[in-house]
């Protein structure tokens, strides 16, 4: 029974005209026209080192992994060059630059070393949020050096080697950073943030496959369409009818979103990473939240099929305005004012899942973002599911 | 024979409005019953119930001898149900659709397949397998409606208003494929405001209204209920009122009414009657250009019985 739904399910979803467009066809136009639209726009405007300050104060020059950073970022003969920094003597110093608008940030190094790096701005945009990142890269990556130092200390003391050699544990340290991170990889040539609207576009796709399970769903559900009425009268179990309805969906939710990366990395060109394994994982998992956002619509508002996708579709660009579809500002004030909402808009969770594979080597900021779409997932399927739970109805 | 369907004191509210109270029937094995009775009656919610898709408050309803349960699948494999609206997948052919409803009942391939071209075979679509539903006609997508609900033959089968809006020549066809269902053995409720359908496929006819039973018997038994035994008909471009007044003192007129240039004489009693009327009009001079008799219908028995005022 389960295949045989399945299969039906499949071939009645895959012939919706109205579905397909909108779950393969309208993410690959939108995708052609933010490609021809940040065209122009990178091609005539060429990436412009952001001014930057930083108090170089006893806590700055007593950084090394900073200090080092900093300076390769804002070498102008170099091809990592993100920033053209001041060096200054206090913070005062500092805010008066800030406040004539000659920087757009400045950087102070906090007292204790396991405290955040203080980032000042004035105003919110793309260069706050450049320096923002990569000052938060530059202290993630510290960190991971300080556990493979301690790592490597503690491996040698375990050997008996009381004689630690430490320039060959910092040769190590460095070596190993290298590898795992990607610190000097930002170069301007990277910093292209249109990348954000195009990681927007996939997660937006991955929601939009909602509208399949609302199509699903309501198939299966008495109380929801005449077609449910005729389902729930046959002799089969409302779950396996839900959940194999659902699993064709997820099917074509996969197909559109592979098509979708296929034709953005071969058509547009767009760059998701080396780490491809992690971006289908990703896509994946978003697809669920999808899903599950899809189920949740399709059983929680009394409402007709079309009603339903409208609100799905609302309720997807509401979050993709957040995630920074329309601008990457957005994506800065939600991060920083409202990081709440970033946990749980499913949009924002999946580009910042893409965006952090694509800048950080590291994984902590990417499982981070998998496991709150997973808890999101869940939690929207368990509401479904108990508001389905019903076998008979009051009224139909 | 023995009973499909057992319903006892059946009581459904909706917050405030009682749409099915205190009802009561059975269902023979190998019967079409004829389940009538006035928009917002009680009609498909009772069948509603029985599938037990709808709560109900109180009362019990058995099927096959068992409590209709939602997870009786032991019993809803034996049944078939056509809904009121056409509910098939618009994406599918028609082939599909009915392989894709039959399937939900027949694990079988092969069966499945014999079960799909006969069902496609009983309400004549077969030139139109290989066509989606938005191509067919009004009378098409009944039909094809139907096979959906009855290719797994099934042995109680619903149809709920199966022929509305559907033209004359469908709906003699869907009618003849219900008699046949029955005369395959399946046992059959049929709901539907056609009297005429009801008089030409039902065995038994129950009458509710207000969610209770107001009557229940063969055509004929119904008709019997009726207060009038004849209905004179005189059709005429003109009808002086004066004349209408003294056919209602006339013995044995139940009523006269002169509407859209027909007047509708009813009696208690049936004799001679015709040839009164006949003599009378003859002796007035007054002119009219036809005039028969009628006996009473399940029309009217209804109307008698459910009252005349508009419903919903």
């Amino acid at each position: 029974m389960f295949v045989h739904n399945f299969k039906y399910s499949l071939k009645a979803l895959f012939r919706n005209k109205t579905l397909i467009f909108w779950t393969l066809m309208f993410p690959i136009i939108l995708g052609t026209f933010f490609k021809m639209a940040f065209s122009n726009v990178t091609s005539s405007e060429a990436f412009k080192a952001i001014n930057f300050a930083v108090v170089e104060d006893d806590n700055f020059k007593n950084d090394e992994v900073f200090v080092t950073v900093i300076k390769e970022l804002s070498d102008e003969d170099g091809d990592n060059r993100i920033f053209d920094t001041t060096y200054v003597e206090n913070e005062d110093e500092a805010k008066e630059l800030l406040v004539d608008g000659k920087i757009d940030g400045y950087l102070v190094m906090p007292d204790k070393k396991d405290d955040t790096p203080g980032v000042t701005f004035i105003n919110n945009g793309i260069n706050q949020t450049i320096i923002k990142n990569v000052v938060e890269e530059i202290a993630l990556n510290e960190k991971i050096g300080n556990e493979i130092g301690e790592t490597i200390v503690k491996d040698e003391m375990a050997k008996g080697n009381f004689n630690i050699d430490i320039d060959g544990i910092y040769e190590k340290v460095m070596e190993k950073m290298s590898d795992e991170t990607n610190l000097l990889d930002k170069s301007a040539n990277k910093l292209d943030y249109s990348m954000i609207e195009f990681y927007t576009l996939i997660a937006m796709t991955c929601i939009y496959g909602g509208m399949l399970s609302i199509a699903s769903i309501n198939n299966s559900l008495a109380n929801i369409s005449q077609k449910g009425k005729r389902v729930s009268v046959a002799p089969t179990r409302k779950l396996v009818t839900v959940l194999s309805s659902l699993l064709a969906s997820y099917v074509i939710q996969l197909v559109g979103l592979a098509l979708l990366f296929v034709y953005t990395i071969f058509a547009l060109n767009i760059d998701y990473g080396d780490n491809i394994a992690k971006v289908i994982l990703l896509g994946a998992v978003g697809s669920l939240a999808g899903l599950a956002m899809g189920l949740f619509v399709g059983t929680v508002f009394k409402a007709g099929e079309n009603a339903k996708t409208g609100i799905l579709i609302a309720i997807t660009m509401f979050f993709c305005n957040f995630a920074g579809m329309f601008g990457i500002t957005m994506k800065y004030i939600t991060d920083t004012k409202m990081p709440w909402l970033t946990k749980i808009n499913p949009v924002g969770l999946i580009t910042d899942g893409l965006y952090a594979l694509y800048y950080y080597n590291t994984t902590d900021r990417f499982s981070a973002d998998i496991i709150n779409l997973i808890i999101l997932t869940l939690v929207l399927t368990a509401v479904s599911f108990f508001s389905i739970r019903r076998r008979r109805y009051d009224s139909i | 024979m023995s009973n499909v369907i057992e319903v006892k004191n059946l009581t459904k509210s909706y917050k405030e409005i009682k749409a099915l109270n205190d009802l009561s029937f059975e269902v023979t094995e190998g019967e079409i019953l004829g389940l009538l009775g006035p928009n917002g009656s009680g009609k498909s919610t009772t069948i509603n119930c029985i599938l037990s898709l709808l709560k109900y408050d109180e009362g019990s309803i058995t099927v096959f001898g068992k409590d209709m349960k939602p997870d009786s699948y032991d019993i809803k494999a034996k049944l078939g149900v056509v809904f009121q609206d056409v509910a098939v997948f618009d994406e599918l052919t028609v082939y599909e659709n009915i392989d894709y409803f039959c399937g939900l009942y027949i694990k079988d391939k092969a069966t499945r397949k014999k079960y799909v071209e006969e069902a496609i075979d009983l309400v004549s679509l077969s030139e139109f397998k290989k066509f989606y539903p938005k191509k067919l006609s009004g009378g098409l997508l009944r039909r094809l409606n139907i096979a959906c609900g009855i290719a797994h033959k099934p042995k109680l089968i619903f149809l709920d208003e199966p022929t509305v809006a559907v033209d004359p020549q469908s709906r003699n066809s869907i009618l003849e494929g219900i008699m046949k269902l029955r005369d395959m053995g399946a046992t059959i409720v049929y709901t539907t405001h056609y009297m005429e359908e009801v008089e030409m496929i039902c065995d038994r006819v129950i009458i509710i209204d207000k969610g209770h039973v107001l009557a229940s018997g063969t055509t004929d038994e119904l008709k019997r209920l009726a207060k009038i035994d004849e209905k004179i008909i005189v059709e005429a471009n003109s009808f002086d009122s004066k004349y209408i007044e003294e056919i209602k003192s006339f013995k044995a007129v139940h009523s006269a009414d002169y509407k859209e240039r027909v007047l509708t004489v009813s009696y208690k009693e049936g004799a001679d009657n015709l040839v009164k009327i006949i003599e009378y009009l003859k002796k007035n001079h007054i002119k009219y250009s036809r005039v028969y008799s009628e006996r009473p219908t399940l029309n009217d028995v209804f109307l008698e019985l459910t009252g005349k005022e508009l419903r919903d």
